[in-house]
């Protein structure tokens, strides 16, 4: 029997909670999740059924048929050898063209979205242009391409020329073996190879590469007039040869992919013609054929050309050209003049909305299958997932006006039909947004798939706007095109569209870790738990602190130094990128890159600095704690707590519980509250903010953890707030730190909407009753929950709806509980691939209950 | 020696393709493991040495 909530006294009535669904109550706490997937069609079934899934767990493929292909490293390789002396730019784009000409073609049965990124529906691609030290760990691993020798050669070639080659010389070994640690500071981009985009996917849709193929020549065209004018002007006429290759790449690049995808477009008719039996399944694949012959040639007629479109420009921005983390588009507006065509007129490419929701799970289904050739260290942050993979919905149009659609609410239809535990959903809330569509993301939450997540989208608009203003070219945002964003990964609003997307992960993204920070002003930088070395600046003896503005003061100078390195990194990467990782196809397009001539890489229109603070709460509980207990009523010395620590509190047991009995962050509590709200907006925040980012803009905190809170927290010694050394940090950018909310949700929402200033986003991360969202009044609790968040102008909040005693069933027999998921955190996993230690955080954050008192301010309506 | 030329699975590149080469053919081949069946396209010219999966046409 399924457990109902118990009944609450609220404004002079007995409210009880029966479920909304009677059928639940024979199904049993521990089982619900194995309930709820409905998947659309037999298709999906299947599909979903055979799903090549590429999860990792603590850093390893679970499936052992996984592993890395070598076709993709062979023939860049091939095409570098090749074009020595070429310019760099055209070289690019030999390379990408190589790859599209010779590379094997997959499609596999019930597809209707084709196309793959490597030779084998297991396999993905490496790129040892970026990292070889990634690719030097896949070769050292069971995943390894084959031939192993042949990969090792190819590796070895590149180390020379590989982004991380070029970036390690600008940076002192101190610095680097301090950033290799990846426990104060993240590895560098031109180690990991780690990386994110924002494809402009809108002039594919909208032009198709035929129509950008003639405006490059156009430039072309236009460049040799100019530089044969007389009489001859070097200071201007030199700045066309650069331009003229970057058109000439454009050029190069687009008809590879024209014919790739005409490739593809031949595969199907053979299969259709050669070897297919069904008569339906062969006219389909006749269609399919159709398609791609077509796209991403020619614009998209009709929402089938548009969802293949975007899948060929998803592969080739993510996982072909180069390696991109996320999903990020404003998917529902992307498709939505599509779905128009094909849905409201018919007028091509007839369907029902129906249809649309199997489009949906079917593209849910491609991007399960998509493996990532990341890094160890990047699986491990991702347990339970195959990669970070975001789409954004909802929000709103110019003038605020709702942007929601039906093709919103087939994209979370199918979310919630076929359960997947990626990509991920954002929703942006607004006041004015549709409550119907409101409806169709509570019931996603409230199934438990963690996503959408959701964020404020009025904070977001304005953020776009205010970065417009430092824009280098002075062609930022306009206030119109500030509507228009999706996140670019797990958490950051970037801009969507035709030009001045995001193109690389230098712009944003990139993480730091306060709670290893906190360990380490308390040894005057030295890490004494994990690497035994001096990380960080000498910030002095705590002992010797006789304020605690001079404890305040020296985690300011490790944060600072920590803040200014990770982000040199980042953009000495991008340097190197500009120069010899750019990006043909991409420029082409992109209008301000076809515009001007010059490569997306290279280009900055509208900046969007981020960077990642993780374990942020670890560290702020740390600083009240020690305010309270050695500073303000001197019940503990600083050498005292150094000791204890150091003991990794043995010995120490009464110490510990007071200090983690101190008040913490989400209860409301305003001792706790104002220490760190001055934690995050003067020195989280506040420090970021000094820097100046590659694209002349500032830099802004995005508080988040995605599996990191577990990486970094085995990595962290003991802590003051009195976590034990190896206990996971928080779980979120402003979460508070697990099991410590105890005042009910609203509580924590009040906490988390006293921190304003110097912020990008923060990422909250709760945990709601089962049987309250189940039940007859979840949606108007939930609503009205969220109405109040957004009123409180907090910038986001994500949801576990998930039982404990789901979780101890799964943990007892995985094998019963494949469609179990839950929220780590910026993304979803499948419960039972993400290692116990991971398991056991998400067990421990409250199950946050709607007492009387929380009815009450939220004003709810029963 | 036979050649890719005269297997089932070897299929001519139109002439009207963007990617046309005299002699150039795809190499279509049918796979099958316990997650289902897929079709993989390989390049490849009709001069090229018969691989393994050589399937004499009739």
């Amino acid at each position: 029997m399924a457990t109902v909530a118990e009944s609450v006294n609220y404004k002079g009535k007995v409210i009880n909670f029966p479920l909304a669904n009677q059928q639940e109550n024979e199904v049993a706490d521990d089982m619900l999740h194995e309930n709820l997937a409905r998947p659309t069609t037999e298709r999906t079934k299947r599909l979903k059924a055979r799903c090549r899934w590429k999860h990792a767990s603590a850093g390893e493929f679970i499936d052992s048929e996984v592993r890395a292909g070598i076709e993709r490293m062979r023939f860049i390789t091939e095409a570098h050898k090749a074009s020595e002396g070429q310019p760099e730019v055209i070289r690019r784009a030999l390379g990408l063209a190589n790859i599209l000409n010779k590379s094997t073609l997959v499609l596999q049965q019930d597809e209707f979205i084709i196309g793959y990124h490597a030779e084998d529906p297991e396999m993905f691609p490496l790129y040892p242009e970026l990292s070889y030290m990634a690719v030097q760990d896949y070769l050292m691993s069971d995943y390894s391409p084959q031939p192993k020798e042949e990969a090792e050669a190819i590796n070895q070639y590149w180390k020379r020329f590989s982004m991380q080659s070029k970036g390690e010389g600008y940076f002192s070994k101190e610095d680097l073996t301090r950033m290799y640690q990846v426990s104060t500071m993240e590895a560098p981009g031109f180690a990991t190879g780690y990386n994110s985009i924002t494809p402009p996917y809108e002039t594919i849709l909208q032009d198709g590469l035929l129509k950008r193929i003639e405006m490059a020549k156009a430039k072309i065209e236009h460049a040799q007039k100019e530089m044969e004018k007389i009489p001859w002007n070097a200071t201007e006429g030199l700045e066309w040869i650069s331009k003229i290759d970057v058109w000439k790449a454009m050029i190069i690049a687009d008809e590879a992919v024209i014919n790739w995808a005409q490739r593809h477009a031949r595969l199907a008719k053979i299969i259709a013609e050669s070897f297919e039996t069904d008569p339906a399944r062969r006219e389909e694949l006749l269609e399919i054929a159709d398609i791609s012959h077509r796209v991403p040639a020619e614009p998209c007629k009709g929402l089938k050309d548009a969802f293949q479109a975007k899948w060929y420009t998803y592969l080739l921005c993510h996982a072909i050209d180069r390696y991109a983390s996320g999903y990020a588009h404003k998917e529902d507006e992307l498709l939505e003049p599509y779905y128009n065509i094909s849905v409201e007129q018919k007028t091509f490419q007839p369907m029902t909305y129906t249809d649309v929701v199997e489009m949906v799970e079917m593209e849910r289904l491609k991007i399960s299958e998509h493996g990532a050739g990341k890094s160890r260290a990047y699986r491990e942050i991702f347990p339970g997932s195959n990669d970070l993979f975001i789409l954004t919905v909802g929000g709103t149009k110019p003038g605020y006006v709702d942007a929601c659609s039906d093709m919103t609410d087939a994209i979370l239809e199918g979310a919630r039909n076929i359960r997947t535990t990626e990509p991920s959903i954002v929703f942006r809330w607004h006041p004015s947004g549709r409550v119907k569509t409101k409806q169709h993301v509570f019931e996603c939450i409230r199934d438990g798939l963690g996503y959408p997540s959701i964020k404020h989208d009025i904070i977001g608009t304005e953020q776009m706007k205010y970065y417009s203003q430092f824009s280098k070219n002075k062609n930022g945002v306009t206030d119109d095109e500030a509507h228009y964003w999706a996140l670019v990964l797990c958490m950051s609003p970037g801009v969507c569209g035709r030009r001045k997307t995001q193109k690389t992960r230098s712009e944003g993204g990139g993480s730091i870790f306060p709670a290893k920070m906190m360990e380490i002003v308390l040894a005057d930088g030295f890490d004494w738990s994990y690497s035994a070395m001096q990380l960080g600046p000498h910030t002095g003896e705590p002992t010797e602190f006789k304020t605690f503005e001079q404890l305040w003061e020296a985690f300011r100078t490790q944060y600072a130094y920590a803040v200014s390195t990770v982000i040199r990194a980042k953009d000495v990467c991008r340097y190197f990128e500009g120069k010899y990782l750019q990006m043909p196809f991409v420029s082409s397009i992109d209008d301000g890159a076809m515009e001007l001539g010059r490569d997306a890489v290279e280009l900055s229109e509208q900046p969007n600095g981020w960077h990642n603070p993780i374990t942020t709460i670890v560290a702020a509980n740390s600083m009240v704690a020690i305010k309270k207990l050695i500073y303000d009523e001197k019940k503990y010395t600083m050498q005292q707590l150094v000791t204890a620590l150091r003991a990794n509190w043995e010995g120490h047991e009464a110490m510990r519980l007071d200090f983690q009995n101190a008040p913490k962050w989400g209860n409301d509590d305003d001792y706790a509250d104002s220490i760190i709200k001055d934690f995050y907006e003067d020195i989280i925040g506040g420090e970021m903010a000094k820097i100046t980012n590659y694209s002349g803009g500032p830099v802004k905190p995005v508080g988040q953890a995605v599996g990191l809170y577990m990486e970094i927290g085995s990595r962290t010694g003991p802590t003051p707030d009195g976590r034990f050394g190896g206990d996971a940090g928080d779980d979120g950018g402003i979460s508070p730190y697990m099991g410590t909310d105890k005042k009910g949700p609203t509580a924590v929402l009040r906490s988390v909407a006293k921190v304003q200033k110097n912020q990008k986003a923060n990422l909250l991360n709760q945990r709601l009753s089962v049987p309250i969202m189940r039940s007859i009044h979840g949606f108007s609790i939930w609503k009205s929950y969220m109405d109040a968040w957004e009123q409180l102008n907090i910038d986001h909040v994500q949801f576990n709806v998930v039982s404990t005693a789901e979780m101890k069933a799964a943990q007892q027999e995985p094998e019963k509980h494949q469609d179990l998921i839950v929220r780590v955190s910026g993304f979803s996993a499948r419960f039972v691939d993400i290692p116990t230690y991971g398991q056991n955080t998400i067990i421990a954050r409250n199950e946050q209950a709607f007492g009387a008192n929380d009815l009450e301010y939220l004003n709810t309506q029963l | 020696m036979s050649t890719c030329n005269d297997c089932t699975y070897f299929f001519p590149v139109p002439e009207n393709a963007g990617d046309f080469e005299p002699g150039k053919g795809d190499c279509v081949s049918e796979k099958e493991d316990a997650k289902g069946k897929y079709w993989l396209s390989r390049p490849t010219t009709n001069a090229s040495i018969s691989c393994p999966t050589y399937n004499k046409s009739k």
